[in-house]
């Protein structure tokens, strides 16, 4: 079974149709090709599949993909908690 | 119409293929894409409901992520998707798709009925049923009636005059009409023309049952005992280019655009008029010098309503007096449905193959003569044609009307 990173990376690389390959936590959300419009997009569908409510705001200190990941791990699994 | 405009390029989506040929081929052999199928509202909405549609078959998406060889994604509505597949198709077959983009002198003019209904009736269910504030970002974008001409402009580099048009059932007919003024002037030399409808959602469908002119079996245009339209979904493109530009580059020609009719009936919302049909169909007839042919093939607005069809069939004689039973009259709609603002385009598609063949469809579902729709209808299979020129008619509810005359080529 995949980890929550793994299907949280799958759903990234889904919606902002960017190669899975290219998702690595070291890479910032501008290296590989987020802009502000995938990360809604992204947020959008994570609310969708996990229930989880994230604010506006949530990424605005965001460096690279991994806080990104680490971010939206924490708000799925205090709503599932 | 003064300046030769000819067609170079055919695509379309359909309940009938994801190809202008293979939409052609089940036209020909008479095998519809009508069908009753259960729309679910969901948990906030009311019971589900079954209805006569034909929804597109097949994988749209995967076979348009195939065609321009990357991935599309969420990134677009049903509507989109269905006319950037058949504009890459038609492109394709006019010899236009790939290369550095299209440039000033390309233009696309595409009409719809409605705008990305499934996106916004799935984006207000979520705001109003599951009482969650925000909604897609891409909701606009996505939504919006220009939406599928964006996406054409984007994908093909289409850099000229490039908008969308809307006048219900009728859109694609004054977006052919448009593409044809737009090189007329002189403001482009090739414009994508076409339009595409995807509004087969449960919220929708009620709307269309509340206004009393669905059926409750399916389409049977002209035939006794009709009851009403089944609503389709799709899209259909084709490549208008000027006689200058096409024969500059080799262009293969498949027809020439001869005529185009506009009228407005200014009297019902849902009520055909006699006069505004035939002022569409007399002004085409008469650019394209068809008032006296012999033999047109007639691909009618027929949509199985019974106020359409008689109201059509009155028209035909009216306007050809005893040439009238002449022309044979085909109404595919008994096959793909009535796409609203695709329709026109689609019929074109269907009818320009069906001259380059000399072979019309024949209509499905009918059940027996009417007295009130006697014409040369073409029933039973497929029946060989004589006819150079294709007339195509489109009455569309609010009374706006177009009729759209071809001639093939060759």
């Amino acid at each position: 079974m995949a980890s929550l990173e793994d299907e949280l990376l799958d759903l990234v690389a889904e919606e902002a149709l960017i190669d899975r390959a290219k998702l690595v936590r070291e890479a910032t959300l501008e290296d590989v090709g987020l802009d502000s419009v995938d990360v809604v997009s992204i947020v959008f569908a994570i609310e969708e599949k996990y229930g989880a409510e994230i604010a506006e705001d949530a990424f605005k200190n965001t460096l690279n993909l991994g806080e990104f990941v680490d971010t939206l791990k924490g708000l799925i699994e205090a709503k599932q908690a | 119409m003064s300046g030769r405009i000819f067609v170079t390029g055919l695509g379309a989506v359909s309940a009938l293929g994801l190809s202008a040929e293979d939409t052609w081929i089940a036209a020909r052999d008479g095998v519809g894409g009508i069908e009753k199928v259960l729309f679910d509202p969901g948990v906030n909405g009311p019971e589900g409901h079954t209805t006569a549609v034909a929804m597109v078959k097949g994988d749209a998406l995967g076979a348009l992520e195939a065609a321009l060889g990357r991935r599309v994604g969420n990134s677009l509505d049903s509507f989109s998707i269905y006319a950037l597949k058949a504009a890459h198709e038609a492109l394709a077959q006019a010899g236009l798709a790939g290369g550095e983009g299209l440039g000033t002198r390309a233009g696309a003019v595409f009409g719809h009925g409605f705008a990305g209904l499934h996106t916004l009736e799935a984006g207000f269910e979520r705001f109003y049923g599951q009482k969650a504030a925000r909604l897609h970002p891409l909701t606009v974008p996505k939504v919006m009636v220009s939406a599928p001409v964006s996406s054409i402009a984007m994908e093909f580099g289409v850099k000229g005059p490039v908008f969308g048009v809307t006048s219900a059932c009728s859109s694609s007919g004054h977006a052919i009409a448009q593409g044809a003024m737009l090189l007329r002037a002189g403001m482009a030399d090739v414009i994508i023309v076409g339009g595409s409808e995807a509004i087969n959602t449960p919220g929708c469908l009620r709307a269309w049952e509340g206004i009393q002119a669905m059926t409750a079996s399916t389409c049977r245009p002209f035939s006794a005992g009709r009851d009403g339209m089944a609503i389709g979904e799709g899209a259909a493109a084709m490549i208008l280019e000027t006689q200058a530009h096409a024969e500059k580059r080799g262009a293969a020609i498949l027809a020439e655009l001869t005529g185009a009719g506009m009228s407005s009936d200014a009297f019902h919302w849902t009520q055909p008029s006699l006069d505004g049909a035939l002022s569409a169909m007399g002004a085409a007839c008469e650019q394209a010098g068809l008032l006296e042919a012999d033999q047109i093939l007639i691909s009618t607005h027929g949509t199985g309503t019974p106020l359409n069809d008689k109201n059509e069939a009155l028209a035909i004689h009216t306007l050809f007096g005893e040439r009238a039973m002449n022309h044979p009259v085909i109404a595919t709609k008994s096959l793909h449905g009535h796409l609203i603002g695709a329709s026109t385009a689609l019929q074109g598609v269907i009818g320009l193959q069906a001259l380059q063949h000399r072979l019309a469809p024949a209509i499905a579902n009918y059940l027996g003569p009417d007295p009130d729709c006697d014409l040369n209808l073409v029933l039973g299979e497929a029946r060989a044609i004589e006819a150079d020129s294709l007339l195509l008619n489109a009455f569309a509810f609010g009374g706006l009307n177009t009729s759209l005359a071809f001639k093939r080529w060759g």
